[in-house]
């Protein structure tokens, strides 16, 4: 009976726990489908309307491309970027080489307020002007340590034998790295892909440091909010949140089949 | 003629600590060697200066007279089969096995005709649309094996390949290594540390111990004649007795021992501390002709071990390990008189 209650309270709790971490996401998806002109209760839709208002928002639809072309943009950056970094370090094994991986990984503890800020600093002084480029270089600067983190942790001593078989039998470094350890790290390089380019697609704050007239998505919801809640930026919202549950189903998807293949 | 694999005052340190005293090896073309030692004897850091892994501190490694000591891995006549198998993941069984051969740039329906060749030679004909992963442990190992042997290297380097197979299959691998070894004349260099392996599948067995080489012959000399005390405990059991000699006298000599006297024959300096090394199947129960009496021992335990009984005997002040027939019928608790030829005791210094 008490094993019975157990189970029972054991399914409770994961219920309760779902739902405050779900609940708000479930009402801003909900009150897109709105009638009305608030997103508050009562519930009078369901209705496409204020979808159909979002699709034909320019701002939004153009925030929506610049935020997928920052986003795959700095996301093939930070993954190329990391893997060097990662191949590197754990092929090449030097005096520095914990001091060079301290030195990688440490934008990850700093805020994105300060690194936008540092930017922004860096960007006058150069004479960069802000634009789409300034926020995709700044989310290659924040997404680097976790793509590096990932990859590092792919390129392991059995990876290393697999990648010495393969000099062994003539292979030159270029056809090493391109036929061998690209191949092996395949799924592991398009998760790193996918983690990046969802941290970009949500960024906001660096985005909005970095832009003035072409603007990322989470940024033109930002300046829309100041005008007040509208059942249209819950239709925006919940795009933003759509793309981002699809890439992250893709990145478990991904690692769940490299999981499967290493055993 | 040339050796295949010489090392010439080879030695290796790895920050300051060595791990392969200063030696010279020569292996013969068509040879199975293999290098024999205790983790961290340096057996595989010798295997991996043959293949281009490791760089010598100091000496010069050649190969068929040609020194390679600075080229690397690709450009050496060598192929090593790796203990973890190191096959490629992403490629099919035919994939893995004709790279080598696509790096050498021969055209696609030669080098899968080669390829497919080889699968049939160890034994897994039809499999080369495979992947890797649908393989067990035996079959990887003979991919890797088919994948090294593809690109016909004058010598095929195996780093404990066998090491992790359960044991009948371990043993049924060993064959299909000589018969392979015998049929591609390929030299063939083997690092293990189960002296059963060695034994089994050596021309010649390189004992290795601390980055020395203990002793090296036939696996018959190196059990039967070990070298040294380290060659003599490492292949196979030992009773070792130590002993001093006590007279020397033309072609004989006294050695006092814990036992009492023994007379042995050959040359010996008086007063010298040498070690008289006795296999357990040695031991005898029955005089032999030109035998010598150990003096009586009392089995303090005894173990069955199919075709012979491990018994564990107790004389005055040693401890020896007799191998004895079945038949004899021994039990715990019984004594016996041990005997040995006089033939079979080995001498070393020491």
């Amino acid at each position: 009976m008490s094993a019975r209650l157990g189970a029972w309270a054991s399914w409770a709790y994961l219920g309760v726990a779902l739902l405050f971490i779900f609940l708000p996401v479930l009402v801003l998806v909900q009150f897109s489908f709105q009638e009305g002109l608030a997103p508050v209760p009562p519930f009078d839709g369901p209705s496409l309307k204020w979808w159909a208002k979002v699709m034909a928002n320019r701002k939004i639809t153009d925030g929506l491309w610049n935020s997928l072309l920052v986003g795959l943009g700095s996301a093939a950056m930070a993954t190329i970027l990391g893997f060097l970094a990662a191949y590197a370090l754990a092929r090449r094994k030097h005096r520095l080489s914990g001091l060079y991986q301290f030195l990688l990984m440490a934008p990850i503890t700093v805020s994105y307020l300060i690194i936008g800020m540092g930017l922004q600093i860096t960007f006058n002084h150069l004479g960069l002007g802000k634009s789409l480029w300034a926020i995709g270089i700044g989310h290659v600067v924040i997404n680097l340590p976790l793509t590096f983190a990932i990859l590092y942790s792919q390129l392991g001593e059995h990876q290393a034998n697999i990648e010495r078989a393969a000099y062994d039998l003539g292979a030159s470094d270029a056809r090493v790295i391109l036929e061998i350890t690209v191949p092996m790290l395949w799924p592991a390089l398009l998760a790193a892909f996918f983690i990046a380019a969802t941290l970009s697609w949500d960024e906001f704050v660096i985005a909005f440091l970095m832009s003035r007239f072409d603007v990322t998505l989470p940024v033109v919801i930002w300046s829309m909010l100041r005008s007040g809640l509208s059942p249209e930026l819950n239709a925006a919202g919940t795009l933003v949140f759509a793309i981002s549950i699809l890439a992250v189903a893709l990145v478990e998807l991904l690692l769940w089949r490299a999981r499967r293949n290493a055993n | 003629m040339t050796d295949r694999v010489t090392f010439r005052g080879v030695s290796k340190s790895y920050d300051g600590h060595q791990v392969v005293a200063p030696l010279d090896l020569s292996i013969a073309a068509g040879e199975f060697v293999v290098l024999l030692g205790p983790s961290g004897s340096g057996k595989t850091t010798l295997l991996n200066m043959i293949g281009g892994f490791a760089t010598p501190s100091a000496g010069r490694v050649l190969i068929d007279g040609e020194d390679v000591t600075d080229l690397p891995p690709a450009r050496r006549p060598t192929a090593t089969v790796f203990q973890d198998y190191a096959l490629f993941p992403h490629m099919s069984l035919a994939a893995n096995v004709a790279f080598g051969l696509r790096m050498k740039g021969m055209a696609k329906a030669e080098r899968l005709a080669r390829a497919a060749a080889m699968l049939d030679l160890v034994g897994l004909a039809g499999f080369g649309g495979r992947g890797v992963h649908q393989l067990s442990g035996g079959q990887r190992q003979r991919v890797a094996l088919a994948r090294a042997m593809a690109v016909e290297p004058k010598v095929l380097l195996l780093d404990e390949p066998l090491g992790a197979l359960d044991l009948a299959l371990r043993r049924q691998m060993q064959e299909e290594l000589v018969r392979l070894q015998k049929r591609s004349g390929a030299t063939f260099v083997h690092v293990t540390h189960d002296q059963e392996e060695a034994m089994s599948i050596a021309d010649r067995i390189v004992v290795v111990n601390q980055g020395r080489i203990e002793d090296m012959g036939p696996p018959d000399r190196v059990y039967l004649k070990p070298a040294t005390l380290f060659a003599a405990t490492f292949m196979g059991e030992s009773n070792i007795i130590a002993g001093r000699v006590a007279r020397v006298n033309g072609q004989e000599f006294l050695v006092e021992t814990a036992l009492g006297p023994v007379a042995l024959r050959g040359a010996a300096v008086p007063d010298d501390a040498i070690h008289l090394v006795l296999r357990p199947e040695q031991l005898q129960l029955t005089p032999p002709t030109d035998g010598i009496a150990l003096g009586r021992a009392r089995v303090e335990e005894l173990s069955f071990q199919g075709t012979h009984c491990r018994c564990h005997c107790r004389m005055e002040g040693l401890d020896l390990i007799l191998r004895a027939p079945v038949a004899a019928g021994l039990r715990a608790g019984v004594e016996v008189n041990l005997y040995a030829a006089r033939g079979d005791v080995v001498v070393l210094d020491g």
